[in-house]
Formats: structure tokens, C-alpha cells, sequence
């Protein structure tokens, strides 16, 4: 009897003791489930969009991501090493010689980075977005995308709901470029319509117009067979530059009065796109002397050859003063707020900017710094402008469209900026006057590209093979994705 | 839970068992033959019954028995006797040690085994074989104790976090440890307490888990390596096990009181250059006109003490013994330490003639830990050691004023680093468990357990705006870093044994697993304070400036994982000779993607004793052929990993302010297919003893692939984030023979002389990997983004990838080989070869005991040395090294990552050094026994390393991918004396 009552109790144990205590689903407490039962991506098309604008600097503005490919390897900036400083295993070097391969150490974040917020405005349209939020979020796509085929060439895409096992599908450049132009379109009639300011932080007519124009400028080379030339440069394309440029104008746009003021929380004339993400700090930090007050990490310097470029008078070039930061290029002595001498700390001499300076083992003190956006008045980083679009508009002329004079054009802004009118163009005055204006905003590698003097050689650089003109896809994109072929070259 | 209420009331059903007739009582007491000492604890059991007792204390023991009853008298390590009591009413009996009998126990999972019945490769090193001295975590009992097992130290930071490989790397995530399970509760392998937050001088790792567990109280370690024996541990067995038994009254005891005193140095400073040198040697720095030793002013003497008091005892049918343990360990850098304060109770219980058992193991901690500002990867301004490194020697430590002299913030005063930050971390955590286990009947038992691990840990650090810093001068900073775990962990399994059949041996389990993981996280940020008391800003948080630019931030996480795991075992042994073991186990893990939810993990083993063979000569007192083979796993990765899901970051802020909302971001990423990571794993070995097992040891060699490895990779673009884990389609293969030997040389009645040793060499590959990814960020001025090491295919893991220094050219630049190409330079930071050795002698009441330890073939990358030691560094204002005035090194030379500061990490350690003499108590009435001993740790190290010592490991990790072997301004190793008493009463 007691036997089976044992053998009763014990049974019962034996599936008590075993009975599972869960199903393993575990709830999450400290983050958001962004899938429906059904497994489709769900979401705050506002938050997503936030984080879509979020992803600005460590995309494109930051000094160690498309800013670097676009300005260090052009001729208008030099990013010195300076003893032990700035050395960074030669990735600074290789950028300014082109001498880059896959593992650059900015290649994969910034592609990462570019394409994650292009995924993010992926997001943004799959969970029923207001008709703005969707035309933003197709304007920061295209600008996203737009980078990383001026980058890279090709453009990988995953649809939303793609999981980890799927290979996301890559557009070729063509491919690339007409989803973009059809991104911006589509957006064109939703976005708002912002008169010029300072705080214009969000996608807006005007500045889905200038993006517009860059890409039809830019069209020839991003269809060419090979991508560093020879362009040939479509009528149709320019004149749809030269319409572009118009509508942005007619949104109420004009050349700033002031040069510097466009880099300063009181612009009001140009600035059609700024980004508020990250800090512009980093404008100034990455030029600044230690000395300098603010100091600065003792960084990159611009080309005395480029220096030259610029004429006395012209109000764009800016200068040292004699009384705390300057603003524009810094040569010479630098002082203090109350007038005095900076002291070079590093050598106990005073602190003076010279013109030239070596790519390797420069000293402290070497090279013209360049103050665009200063700490008294910084507040955005800039995007698009308007004297940009004026120039694109020009160039779309002097390559063949219709719709005004294209030295008229120039000459208005030269005028504007305090120097003489031109007698004449030519690619090289147009290139010039591009350098003039827009030095040190990340433009310069893809004019240059676009002039066909990407490969020529400058200080420090010699001349580069052509296939530079595209980078080589990160080493870990292609490895995690058999959908990409290495550009040619690499 | 309500499984568990359920069980409890059946509990309290069960039959209270046989009950037979008894009418005669024995009594008696228990001695040891050859010393005569009464011997506590041991079993005597009625032949054919149930019926039974143990000696208490003093060697007595009393037991009703029926007539014509014998009685089996049985204590580990002692020949078994059965007695037949003849009528008689007292038996006194001497028991004879057992040497033959390898009377060693090791603890295995649920349960334990005779060595001599292992079938894996399993060890067990007891409280008397541990190293002494001061010894803040459970890992450096053991170190260089067990063959194939590694322990790194990341620094000689007191409670620093420590490495432990068992038989090589096999995983490229943050958590490469094994599992520990103490007294049946496995601890999950999260940090307890909060790291170092970023400040501008670089971030720090947390400090050791495992600083909670007062080494006193431990009884003994047991290393599973093999999967045969891990596998019963499934998707947490991959790196071995560890199984820390702690003490209990089993042993008798009584009072007992234990003190420790100790002193510790620093083992080397580094050599720089003195005032007046320096002047000489860079002409353009600036004269502060005084003469300053900065790593003086930095480093101290160590004061340590300890204190242990423990009362243990048998009581009727159980045992119990409680503890306190205070220890307060200051370190070698000034404002850095170790306080602890433990308690722990342990106590058995037996009921119904021995069919019920309650046991419960408890233990209660506090660590303080004082923080010193030494962290992993501070830039070039320097951490503390950084700056004491590098700062101007002719610059006084104060202005005539008697403020510090404090030039700017890339020229860090260490005193004022000192004087300007608070840094604390207060934890409190309970472990424990309660257990009953009842016998049906004979050989089969059931058990059910509940345990529980809850901590709570704060750290609280602050740094004053009068320090001359980075993101802090005219600013001020503070952070909180809060962790809170709370696991639970419910089991239950049947055991059953039986003698099937004269000659065969048949012993089974079978048991369920739930277990459950809380941990909640909290870190706080405030900036720009009003005030420049570090005191009032960690106290008093309204002191922060928020009109003018002032803020605070935070972010907190909450996460749950639960495991769900099915296991079972099957030991059979065959005419004494042939053993054989099979393992189990399902493992259901909610950190595994919906496609995968259980893993499968089974392991098979099998011995011969060839020694009980007739054709094995008698030489062999023992001689055990064991092979084994297992699948285990490994699941440390963060949490759900699998469904699309985002969190609010931080906000981003400089020194103005708050400048962006943190971003909404995705955490995770679809994964439905994310899993374990498997690693099998092969062992063949040999148990060998010969001269009457006066020489014993063990060979094995073992093969061990680990796939389908974790890894957070880049997602293939575009993607919502840029990492995404994976299981890798790669394997790491570690293979490798290990070796142990301890033979008794000398064993006179004076003198005795035992010799153990143990080596082991390991091999690591990386194979089938399509892909290479970077790690081993180098820190220092020119370094950013720099790394030494690469994980690539046919290579070890952490191969280092440079550029090969080949010397200076007439200008003093650097001229490296291969067109200033990065190579693999064909060295890791691996060794190969691990060894212990130790000797122990005694002399009549005097023992002494020499241990030595090494690590041969592995390379250690200098980054300090890269970081600081260079011409640029010197004239740019900064000290260096003696020998960089005169290495040749022009200026201007920029020092990239390169051969020229990788170097030879062997070395061979005197690491313990104890000498032991037990005062003669035989007079004093109320105490038992008197030991007072002294102990030198970290005697000297032989080693090539210019470094401050070649066993470091700072972390420097990219992109949560970990480096191995990197030394950057370390917390330095310590040498350390110890003098302590022990007294039993």
C-alpha cells in the first residue's frame, strides 16, 4: 500500500519537477518593439525621422567621415603630421595622396553611417508618415544616398522589412541616381516652403531644389562609362540646373551681404539647409593651435597655393586680426583677446602661422588655418547655400544652358564679395571662384572631379592614378554582402 | 513559483521511512592510525540498513543497532572496515589512510565523483594547495595551480578583473571566462559593478565579479576543462567550469581566527629622465625649476589587513559553520583599495533517519572599492599613470601658494588628480541557496534547489573644477553608476545508484533547470557645478550650474533573460575496470532567435583502469586511460539580439552644454536565427601512479573547435544599426597537452618534500574566416584610430598586423620594411606553454612552500612605451624614458604602431614564496592549534618585457570585438609581504 502511495507522490513529483516554468518569451522593459504581430517594421515616423537627421555628422560633417574624403584629398586643404601628432597610422597622409585602400579607417564608418540613415528614412515611409514627414524623409534619402554614390559609385538597398539573412540589393550608379532624382521629385510638392535663415534645419523646397541642381550638375560624371572622365556634359542636363537654380531663388534666396555672417546664427539671406547634429566645435578644433583660444587640436592647414588664389580685397579670405580669434585664413602672429602675443607653448616663441608647411613633420606652427564658422557666432552647420547654387547655375550656362549669362552671374557675386569683375570665363575661373567661395565646406573633391582635376598634382600630392575618383567599397561591405563587386582599381 | 509551493507540500507528505527494531547501542570513538588524532565526520553505517551516524567532534559516536549487526566504518581517504559488533557495546577503532584509494573527491555538476571514477578531465585543488597572501578573488587561489588554465590579471589593481582561459581563447566576445557555479548556483557573467565612465581620461573596466567570495571561506575549486565534463552545463560549459565548494562544519572545527598583515610595493618604476636630465635632454622645455618624481608622488605603500573568524561544528545529524571576514586592502596608487566585509553561513541538517537532508549555503557581502583614475584608453593627455609618466619633471607639485601647479590641460598634475577626484563603488550582494533532498529509497534520491544571486552596486565619482582637465577645469563632473542584479534559480533532479550486478555499477540523474536574470543599469552625468568639492557634488547633486549651461543626464536599461535547461547523466562502471560516462542536456535560452530557442548539447565518455588489469606491472599503483568527447556551447551575448527594437541614447554634450537629444536607435536587428555558439571538443588522457602513488599525475591532450561563432560584426548596409550579431561561419581550433606531476620526494617523519608541477601548451587558429577584423586600439598622441591586431583566417586569434620596424635612417626616422606596408608579424599575444611549479617542504613544525609560475611565447604590444616613450614625446615638453635620449630617434619622428614596440612576453614568476611554522599547543588548554606564517607574493619575475610587468592585459577592445595582451598605463603589479596567524580553539 505504501508502496503505491510512494510510487503515487513520486510520479506527481516527477512531472512537477519538470514542468517548464516558461515559454522563453521574455518582455522588454527598456526598449521599443518596432514589429507588429505580423512581423512588419512599425514605428514614430517623428522619432525616426529625428534620428534620420541625427545621423548628419557622423556621416558627412564630422572631420573623419565623408568631410575627409571630400576636403583632405583636394587641393584646398593639407592635413599635416606634426611630430607625434597627427600621424594616426598615415590615414591622414593617404588622404591628401590619394594613396587610400579599403581599410581606410573612415571608409566603413562612414559608410555605415550614410547608409544607415538612408535605411532610416527606409523606416520613416513604412510607418504611415504625414505627407511632410514622407517628402523629409525622401529628401534626407536622397541626400544620403546622394553622398554615397558621389562616394562609392554604387548604392546598396534593403527594403524595411528585410531581416539580417537577406543581401541587400545594389544599384548601380545610373540606377542610384535616377531613385535619387525620383526621391526629390516625389518630395518637391510635400516640403515645406522656408524663406532663408540660419535655423532652416529640416528638408525644405529650396533645398531639395539645390540638391536637385547638384545632381543634374554632376549628372555627366555619374553616368560617364568610366567614372573619371571623359564627361560630356547634356544641354537638357544643364538647362534642368539652371531651372532648379531658378525655383530656389524664387523661395525668396539672395547672396548674403555679409560673407562670414552665412556661418553664424544670424545668417538670413543664403542658408536654405543647416544641420544642427553634433558639434561645430569641431569646425574650429581641427584647425585651432593648442594656443589658440579656443584651443584647438593643431590640425590641418590650407595650401599656400590655394591661399594665393584669393586677391587682396576679397572680403571671402578674411585674416589673423590683432585682437583674439580671426576669421577666414590665419597667417602670422595670433593674439590674445586683450592684444597680446600668443606664446607657442611647445617651443616658447610666439605663435605665428606660416604659409608653407610639409605633409610630414611639420612643426606646431606650420600652415594657414582656416576659421570659417566662429566660436563667438557659430550655431549650424551649413549644408546648401545660395551662392553654391548661383555658381551651379553659372557653370550650367557656361556648359551649354540657356537662361542668362553665366559671367553676369559670377561677376554678381564677385562684386558682392568685395573684388573685381572677370573679364571672361573659363572652366579654370569657374573652378577658382568655386574654391573662393565654398573652401572647406566639402565640395571640393567632387568639383574637382567634375573639372578633371582631381588626378593633376599639387603640394605634397603627386599625380594620382583615375580610378581615385571612386573609393574602394569597405572591405567588410563587401564581405558581408556577395552583391558587390570591388570598384576598379582597388 | 508555484511549481515550487507545489513540491514543498508534497515534500511534507512524504513517508517518514523505515522504521526498525533496535536493541542494542553501540558506542565508541574513531582515531587515525598513524597520528592517533580523533577523526570527526566519519560514516558508520548498520550493514543492510539505513541505519547509521557519524563521529561528531571529538571522534564519538553512538548508535542503536539491531542483534548480529556489523558495522561499516567509512571516511574519505581511509581504508573502509566493517566490524561485526559481536555483542559488544563499545568498538574503539584506528582507521588507516587509504593512499591507493587516491582518496580524492572532485566536485563535478550536481554532484561529485572519486577522482579515480572520473572519466573527464576534470581537477580539484583544495584549500590547502591554494596560494596565500592578499588575495582579493577567488582566481588567484588557483593561479598557475592548474595545467592548460591561463589567468591574466588585467592590472595590478586591487580586485582588478581577471582573464581566465581554460585550454585557450576560444570565443572573440567580451566574456571569454568560464562559468562559475558556487555550491550548486551557477553566477551569470555580467559585471556587478559599474566601470569607469569616460571623462576625458579615457573609460575602465569593471572590477572583478567574484571580488564577493571571501577566499577563506572556500573548501575548494574544481576545474571542469573537458567537454565530457562541461557538457552537462551545455550552452554555458564552452569556456570549462568552475565549481567553488565553500567550507562547511563537515569537517568539525570548532573557533577559529585568522589575521593577516601585509606590505606592497611596486615590483618597477619606470626609469625617466630626473630634472636636471631632462633640461639637458630637450633644451626648448620649460624649467619649472623644481625637481619632481612624479611617480612617487603617486605611488605608496600598500597596507593590508585582514581578519577571518569562523565557528564551525557537527551537531546531531548535520553541521554548521558561520563566518565573518573583514578584509581592507589599500593599494599601491594612492586613493585606490579593496574593503570587504563577508558573512556566511552554511548548514546541514539531516531528518528521518538520514532520508531527509536540508542544507543551506548563504552569503552576504559588502565591497567598497576606491577608485584610482587609471583606465584603458585615455589619449594622450594621460590618465594618472599616464601623467605621472609624462609630466615635466622640473615642475613642482604646488605653487609657492600652496595650490597645485597646474599648467594646462594637456600638462594633468597627478597630485591634483589625486587631490581633485572621488571615485567610490559600494556593492552589496547575496548569494545563496536552500536545498532538501530526500531518499525514497535506497540509491535513489531527490533534490530540489533554490538559489538566489541579488546584488546592488553603486559608484559614485566626482571631479572637482579646480582640476586643470579637459571637459572638467572651470567645469566639474560627476557620474553614478548604478547596477542591480537579482537572479533566481530553481532545480530539480533525481538521482539513483545501484549495484546492478556484481560487477556492474550503475549511478544516473536526471534534473530541470529554471533560471532567471534581472539586471537593471543606471548612469547619471551631471556637468558644471557650482561648487569644487568633489563631497558636496556627489552628495549634494542641486549644486549643479544648470543657468549657466549646467545639466544632468542619464540613461537606465532593465533587462530579463531566462534559461530553461533539461539534463541528465549516466555514469556506468563495469567490473571495476571500465567506466563510462553520458551526459546530456537541453538548454532553452531566451537570448537565442525564435528559430532556435533550445540547444542540444550531449557528451560521452569512457575510461579504463588499466591498472586493475592483470597484464599492467605492480609498479602502476594507478594507471586510467580516459577519452572523452562533448558539445557544449556558449550564449554570453546581450540580450534579445534578435527582434527589431530601440532605446534612447544618451544626449550628446560637450563643454557647453547638452548639444543633441539622444537619438532614437535601433538596439537589435531581425535575427530569428542567432544561436549558441558550439564548441566540441576531443580529450584522450592518462591518470598515472606509480611507488605506492608516491608519483601521480596526468597526460592529456585535447582538441577542441569552436564554430558558429558569436561575433558582432558590421551589418551588411544598409542596416539600422551598424553591428549586428551573428554566428559566424568560422572556426577557432585550440589544441594542446597538458601535463601534471606530484611526486612525494621525501616522506621521513621529520622531513617531507613534495614536488607539483603542471604544464600545459596550447595552440590557436582561427580558420574558415572570410572576412579580417581589426582590434587592439592603440592610444596615444598620432594614434587615433590606430590598432595592433587583426583577426584573420590561418592565424591565431589577435595576430598582431603592423608595420615591421627595422631601425632609424641617418635623420632619425623610423625605416620600416615591406614599403611601410602593415604585415602579420607572425607573433600573438598567446602563449603557448603555461606552467606551475611548486615545491613544499616541511620540517617538524616548520613548512615551506616555493611556488613558481610562467607563460612562455607570447608578445605583448608596449603601447605605454609607443604612447610615451619616444624623441616626438620629449620634444613636445613631456618626459621619457632614460634611454630615448640616447636611442637615436630624431624628433620628428612620428611613432606609428610598429614592431618596434612589440615585445616578448614570456616570463617566469616567483609568485609565492610561504613559510609556515605551527607552534607546539599540546599545554594550552583552550587552544587547539597555533600556525603563524609570513608569505612573499610576486618574489621577482624573469622576463624580457621593458614594461612595468608582462602580465597585463589592458582592454582594448574595437567595437566590442576584445584585444588580448596590450599594456597601456596599467595599474602596476605589486610585490607584497605577509605575515598572519592561525588559531584553532
Amino acid at each position: 500500500m505504501r508502496n503505491i502511495k510512494n510510487f503515487i507522490i513520486l510520479l506527481t513529483l516527477i512531472s512537477t519537477a519538470f514542468t517548464a516554468c516558461t515559454d522563453l518569451e521574455t518582455e522588454e522593459f527598456d526598449s521599443i518593439i518596432s514589429e507588429t504581430e505580423t512581423g512588419d517594421f512599425t514605428g514614430n515616423p517623428a522619432e525616426l525621422l529625428a534620428s534620420a537627421y541625427g545621423l548628419v555628422h557622423e556621416g558627412v560633417t564630422h572631420h573623419e567621415r565623408a568631410y575627409s574624403f571630400n576636403e583632405h584629398s583636394s587641393d584646398e586643404l593639407i592635413p599635416p603630421t606634426r611630430g607625434t601628432d597627427w600621424d594616426d597610422a598615415g590615414k591622414w597622409r593617404a588622404l591628401h595622396q590619394h594613396t587610400w585602400d579599403s581599410d581606410h579607417p573612415h571608409n566603413l564608418p562612414t559608410w555605415n553611417n550614410l547608409n544607415q540613415g538612408s535605411f532610416i528614412c527606409n523606416q520613416v515611409l513604412a510607418v504611415n508618415p504625414s505627407p511632410q514627414q514622407a517628402a523629409e524623409a525622401r529628401f534626407l534619402r536622397a541626400f544620403y544616398m546622394f553622398n554615397i554614390m558621389d562616394l562609392w559609385g554604387v548604392v546598396p538597398f534593403r527594403e524595411v522589412n528585410d531581416g539580417a539573412e537577406i543581401d541587400p540589393t545594389v544599384f548601380s550608379r545610373e540606377e542610384a541616381f535616377n531613385f535619387i532624382i525620383d526621391d526629390l521629385e516625389a518630395a518637391l510638392p510635400n516640403l515645406p516652403v522656408n524663406g532663408p535663415s540660419a535655423n532652416n534645419i529640416y528638408g525644405n523646397r529650396a533645398a531639395a531644389n539645390a540638391l536637385l541642381a547638384k545632381l543634374y550638375l554632376n549628372k555627366a560624371v555619374y553616368l560617364a562609362e568610366n567614372p573619371a572622365g571623359p564627361y560630356s556634359f547634356e544641354v537638357a542636363d544643364m538647362n534642368k540646373v539652371v531651372e532648379y537654380a531658378d525655383a530656389v531663388t524664387e523661395d525668396g534666396y539672395s547672396l548674403s551681404d555679409d560673407y562670414f555672417k552665412i556661418f553664424s546664427r544670424s545668417a538670413d539671406q543664403e542658408v536654405m539647409w543647416a544641420s544642427d547634429d553634433g558639434t561645430i566645435e569641431n569646425r574650429w578644433r581641427m584647425t585651432l593651435h593648442y594656443d589658440n583660444n579656443p584651443d584647438g587640436w593643431n590640425g590641418f592647414a590650407t595650401l599656400s597655393e590655394f591661399y594665393d588664389k584669393f586677391e587682396e580685397n576679397d572680403s571671402r579670405r578674411g585674416g589673423s586680426g590683432t585682437s583674439g580669434l580671426g576669421q577666414g585664413f590665419l597667417l602670422g602672429q595670433q593674439y590674445n583677446e586683450q592684444g597680446q602675443e600668443i606664446i607657442n607653448s611647445r617651443s616658447n616663441q610666439p605663435l605665428s602661422f606660416t604659409r608653407e608647411v610639409p605633409l610630414n613633420g611639420a612643426a606646431s606652427d606650420q600652415g594657414i588655418r582656416v576659421v570659417k564658422y566662429h566660436p563667438d557666432s557659430a550655431l549650424n552647420y551649413v549644408m546648401l547655400r545660395y551662392a553654391d547654387v548661383m555658381l551651379m547655375k553659372a557653370e550650367a550656362i557656361f556648359r551649354g544652358a540657356t537662361g542668362g549669362d553665366a559671367l553676369t552671374i559670377v561677376n554678381e557675386l564677385r562684386t558682392n564679395r568685395g573684388v573685381p569683375a572677370l573679364a571672361s570665363l573659363s572652366e579654370d575661373a569657374i573652378l577658382d571662384e568655386r574654391g573662393r567661395e565654398l573652401y572647406w565646406e566639402g565640395w571640393r573633391r567632387m568639383d574637382q572631379i567634375r573639372f578633371g582635376t582631381f588626378n593633376d598634382a599639387w603640394h605634397e600630392k603627386e599625380v594620382t592614378e583615375p580610378y581615385t575618383v571612386l573609393l574602394p567599397i569597405p572591405r567588410q561591405a563587401i564581405d558581408t554582402n556577395p552583391n558587390f563587386t570591388q570598384n576598379p582599381g582597388y | 513559483m508555484k511549481n515550487f509551493l507545489l513540491l514543498l507540500t508534497m515534500l511534507a507528505f512524504i513517508p517518514l521511512g523505515n522504521v526498525m527494531a533496535q536493541n542494542r547501542t553501540v558506542s565508541g570513538q574513531v582515531k587515525d592510525a598513524s597520528t592517533g588524532e580523533t577523526l570527526p565526520g566519519v560514516n558508520i553505517l548498520e550493514v543492510g540498513t539505513n541505519n547509521g551516524v557519524t563521529t561528531d567532534l571529538d571522534g564519538n559516536y553512538k548508535l542503536s543497532v539491531g542483534e548480529g549487526a556489523s558495522l561499516r566504518f567509512s571516511f574519505i581517504g581511509y581504508k573502509e572496515q566493517t566490524i561485526a559488533v559481536n555483542g559488544r557495546s563499545v568498538i574503539d577503532l584506528q582507521m588507516a589512510e587509504d593512499i591507493a584509494q587516491l582518496s580524492e573527491v572532485v566536485v563535478v555538476g550536481y554532484g561529485q565523483i572519486e577522482a579515480r571514477d572520473a572519466t573527464g578531465a576534470v581537477q580539484s585543488i583544495k584549500s590547502e594547495d591554494f596560494n596565500v597572501g592578499v588575495i582579493s578573488s577567488p582566481e588567484e587561489l588557483f593561479q598557475g595551480k592548474s595545467a592548460g588554465v591561463q589567468i591574466t590579471q588585467s592590472s595590478g589593481e586591487p580586485g582588478a578583473s581577471t582573464n581566465i582561459r581554460i585550454r585557450g581563447t576560444s570565443s572573440v566576445r567580451a566574456n571569454n571566462n568560464p562559468l562559475y557555479v558556487v555550491d550548486g548556483v551557477p553566477l551569470s557573467g555580467t559585471d556587478v559593478s559599474g566601470g569607469g565612465n569616460d571623462v576625458g581620461f579615457g573609460s575602465s573596466t569593471s572590477r572583478n565579479p567574484l571580488n564577493f567570495l571571501n577566499p577563506n571561506d572556500i573548501e575548494s575549486i574544481d576545474i571542469l576543462k573537458d567537454a565530457s565534463a562541461t557538457a552537462i552545463y551545455g550552452s554555458r560549459g564552452a569556456n570549462g567550469v568552475i565549481l567553488i565548494t565553500t567550507k562547511s562544519g563537515k569537517s568539525g572545527g570548532g573557533l577559529s581566527y585568522s589575521y593577516s598583515l601585509s606590505a606592497s610595493t611596486i615590483t618597477k618604476k619606470y626609469d625617466l629622465l630626473e630634472a636636471e636630465e631632462f633640461l639637458e635632454a630637450s633644451p626648448g622645455a620649460t624649467d619649472g625649476g623644481a625637481s619632481t618624481d612624479w611617480q612617487d608622488v603617486i605611488f605608496r605603500t600598500g597596507i593590508t589587513q585582514s581578519h577571518n573568524l569562523s565557528y564551525s561544528g557537527n551537531l546531531e545529524n548535520g553541521d554548521f559553520r558561520v563566518s565573518f571576514g573583514y578584509m581592507d586592502q589599500e593599494g599601491i596608487v594612492e586613493q585606490s583599495g579593496l574593503e570587504r566585509y563577508t558573512t556566511r553561513f552554511n548548514g546541514n541538517k539531516r531528518f528521518f533517519n538520514d532520508k531527509l537532508k536540508l542544507s543551506t549555503q548563504l552569503t552576504l557581502s559588502n565591497v567598497r572599492d576606491q577608485n584610482s583614475l587609471i583606465t584603458n584608453n585615455s589619449g594622450f593627455e594621460g590618465d594618472l599613470l599616464g601623467a605621472a609618466l609624462k609630466l615635466n619633471p622640473t615642475f613642482p607639485v604646488r605653487n609657492p601658494d600652496g595650490t597645485f601647479y597646474q599648467v594646462g590641460t594637456e600638462q594633468l598634475n597627478p597630485a591634483a588628480m589625486l587631490a581633485y577626484t572621488d571615485d567610490n563603488t559600494n556593492t552589496i550582494r547575496g548569494l545563496g541557496n536552500f536545498s532538501a533532498e530526500y531518499e525514497f529509497f535506497e540509491g535513489f534520491n531527490f533534490k530540489t534547489v533554490l538559489g538566489f544571486d541579488q546584488s546592488f552596486s553603486s559608484r559614485k565619482a566626482a571631479y572637482s573644477r579646480d582640476l586643470v582637465a579637459a571637459n572638467i577645469d572651470s567645469l566639474g563632473r560627476a557620474f553614478f553608476s548604478d547596477i542591480e542584479i537579482n537572479n533566481t534559480l530553481w532545480e530539480n533532479y533525481f538521482t539513483y545508484k545501484k549495484e546492478l550486478s556484481e560487477s556492474i555499477n550503475f549511478d544516473a540523474l536526471l534534473g530541470y533547470s529554471y533560471q532567471q536574470f534581472n539586471n537593471r543599469s543606471k548612469l547619471i552625468i551631471g556637468q558644471n557645478f557650482r561648487t569644487s568639492d568633489t563631497d558636496i557634488m556627489i552628495n549634494n547633486l542641486g549644486a549643479i550650474d544648470y543657468t549657466n549651461g549646467g545639466f544632468l543626464v542619464g540613461n537606465t536599461t532593465y533587462e530579463t533573460d531566462e534559461l530553461q535547461s533539461y539534463f541528465a547523466r549516466v555514469n556506468l562502471g563495469i567490473a571495476d575496470k571500465y567506466l563510462l560516462t553520458a551526459t546530456f542536456r537541453a538548454d532553452g535560452s531566451s537570448k537565442f532567435g525564435g528559430n532556435n530557442k533550445y540547444g542540444y548539447f550531449p557528451s560521452l565518455a569512457g575510461a579504463w583502469r588499466l591498472s586493475d588489469e592483470d597484464f599492467i606491472p605492480e609498479a602502476f599503483t594507478n594507471l586510467k586511460l580516459r577519452a572523452g568527447f562533448g558539445v557544449t556551447g556558449n550564449q554570453e551575448i546581450p540580450h534579445n539580439i534578435y527582434t527589431i527594437r530601440s532605446r534612447y541614447g544618451l544626449p550628446a554634450f560637450s563643454e557647453g552644454g547638452i548639444d543633441n537629444n539622444g537619438r532614437f536607435d535601433a538596439v537589435a536587428f531581425q535575427n530569428p536565427n542567432i544561436q549558441w555558439e558550439t564548441t566540441t571538443q576531443y580529450n584522450l588522457g592518462i591518470d598515472y601512479g606509480f611507488l605506492n602513488n608516491r608519483l601521480t599525475g596526468s597526460v592529456d591532450l585535447y582538441r577542441k573547435v569552436t564554430s558558429d561563432l558569436l561575433f558582432r560584426f558590421n551589418s551588411a548596409q544598409p542596416a539600422a544599426n551598424p553591428f549586428i550579431w551573428e554566428n559566424l561561419d568560422a572556426d577557432v581550433i585550440n589544441q594542446g597537452v597538458e601535463f601534471s606531476l606530484n611526486a612525494i620526494l621525501v616522506d621521513n617523519s621529520d622531513f617531507g618534500w613534495v614536488f607539483n608541477g603542471n604544464i600545459g601548451y596550447n595552440k590557436n587558429r582561427v580558420e574558415n574566416l572570410s572576412t579580417v577584423v581589426n582590434t587592439g586600439q592603440v592610444n596615444g598622441q598620432g594614434l587615433t584610430g590606430a590598432f595592433a591586431q587583426r583577426i584573420a583566417n590561418d592565424r591565431p586569434l589577435f595576430s598582431y598586423y603592423m608595420l615591421e620596424f627595422e631601425g632609424f635612417n641617418e635623420e632619425g626616422l623610423s625605416v620600416y620594411a615591406n614599403e611601410d606596408q602593415q604585415v602579420y608579424t607572425g607573433k600573438s599575444p598567446l602563449p603557448n606553454i603555461n606552467t606551475g611549479l611548486s615545491n613544499s617542504f616541511t620540517y617538524k613544525d616548520f613548512s615551506l612552500s616555493i611556488f613558481f609560475n610562467g607563460q612562455f611565447g607570447q608578445y605583448i604590444y608596449n603601447n605605454t612605451a609607443n604612447a610615451y616613450f619616444t624623441a616626438g614625446s620629449l620634444n613636445s615638453g613631456r618626459n621619457v624614458r632614460e634611454d630615448i635620449v640616447t636611442n637615436g630617434e630624431a624628433s620628428s619622428n612620428a611613432p606609428a604602431v610598429s614592431t618596434r614596440f612589440l615585445e616578448n612576453g614570456s616570463f617566469l614568476r616567483l609568485q609565492n614564496l610561504s613559510l609556515g611554522y605551527n607552534i607546539n599547543t599540546s599545554d594550552m588548554d583552550f587552544i587547539k592549534s597555533i600556525r603563524v606564517f609570513g608569505s612573499a607574493q610576486n618574489v621577482f619575475v624573469i622576463t624580457d618585457y621593458s614594461g612595468q610587468d608582462p602580465e597585463v592585459n589592458t582592454d582594448k577592445s574595437i567595437d566590442g570585438v576584445p584585444s588580448f595582451g596590450i599594456d597601456y598605463t596599467p595599474y602596476p603589479r605589486a610585490r607584497t609581504f605577509t605575515v598572519g596567524l592561525d588559531v584553532q580553539f
